[in-house]
């Protein structure tokens, strides 16, 4: 799963704000349950050994294991539509989610100032979660089906 | 409640979202006064050395006096388009490598460390920028 999420990563990194990590752990998590956050720790890991420690660090062990829990409680009502809505939102959001350990650095206003500046970015990244949920999310939970199936 | 009136509100939300975010945007982000602004650019290399330049310029943004001063000066800089605007490189053929030795450009706006990114960051009359080598190392 992480080599997953690392290819999917690089693959995108020359395209701003699009990127297949989420739809990955919205997959991953609706298919193999809550296991899927030591997925994402083990994602951080190899990710900070790659680009060293930095303020995202902090970001990436908060933010993917929110987005697990929330597939995980929302699991049963959740299908293509549900999820392709709920990733464009959640792109939306990214920059504020991002912006918290911003508050303990400089306070309030930095965090604002830190969050605004990056909404034109937040809000190409929701468009973009949006449309690659909405093509590759059914593809990819028929993937994870069958891997299921065969190790059954 | 039927499955696509549903999805249809969910996309109405999240259209309501981008609406709300690109006002917050506009009225609280960043802004620039037009007119004539004079400003100091320095840049400090990965030796401790400053270099000063001075001028007065009507652009809007950081990146667009940099690109003057790249056409008028003794004055390059190098940079790549991110998720975050553009991450300059190389500055006077200096170039931070982040990933050899955790090396960045800073920016400075007037003596603190800066918010926004070279092309997002207003130019206020009497605006200070500097531009620092910086290792986290």
């Amino acid at each position: 799963m992480v080599a997953l999420l690392e290819a999917g990563k690089w693959a995108l990194q020359p395209i701003p704000n699009v990127e297949v990590v989420t739809l990955l752990f919205i997959v991953f998590t609706a298919s193999f349950g809550i296991r899927t956050i030591f997925v994402s720790f083990a994602f951080t890991a190899l990710e900070t050994f790659w680009w060293g420690i930095n303020t995202w660090n902090i970001m990436y062990l908060y933010i993917w294991p929110l987005l697990i829990l929330y597939v995980y409680f929302t699991r049963n009502k959740g299908g293509l539509w549900f999820y392709s809505i709920s990733s464009c939102i959640f792109g939306l959001f990214f920059g504020a989610l991002c912006s918290i350990p911003y508050l303990f650095i400089g306070g309030p206003h930095m965090m604002f100032t830190w969050w605004v500046a990056g909404i034109p970015y937040d809000i190409l990244h929701g468009i973009s979660n949006f449309a690659v949920c909405l093509v590759l999310y059914k593809p990819l939970v028929y993937a994870c089906t069958r891997i299921r199936k065969i190790r059954r | 409640m039927k499955r696509s009136t549903k999805v249809i509100i969910g996309v109405v939300i999240a259209a309501v979202l981008v609406c709300a975010l690109a006002l917050t945007y506009k009225f609280f982000g960043p802004s620039a006064k037009a007119g004539s602004k004079t400003y100091t650019l320095e840049v400090v290399d990965d030796n401790g050395k400053t270099t000063t330049y001075e001028g007065s310029t009507d652009a809007a943004y950081l990146k667009e006096v940099m690109d003057e001063l790249a056409e008028n000066e003794d004055f390059s800089y190098e940079g790549t388009d991110s998720d975050y605007g553009i991450m300059i490189n190389t500055i006077n053929g200096v170039t931070a490598d982040y990933n050899e030795n955790n090396a960045y450009w800073a920016i400075y706006v007037n003596g603190e460390y800066g918010q926004y990114g070279a092309d997002t960051q207003p130019v206020s009359d009497g605006d200070e920028f500097q531009f620092v080598y910086e290792s986290a190392e």
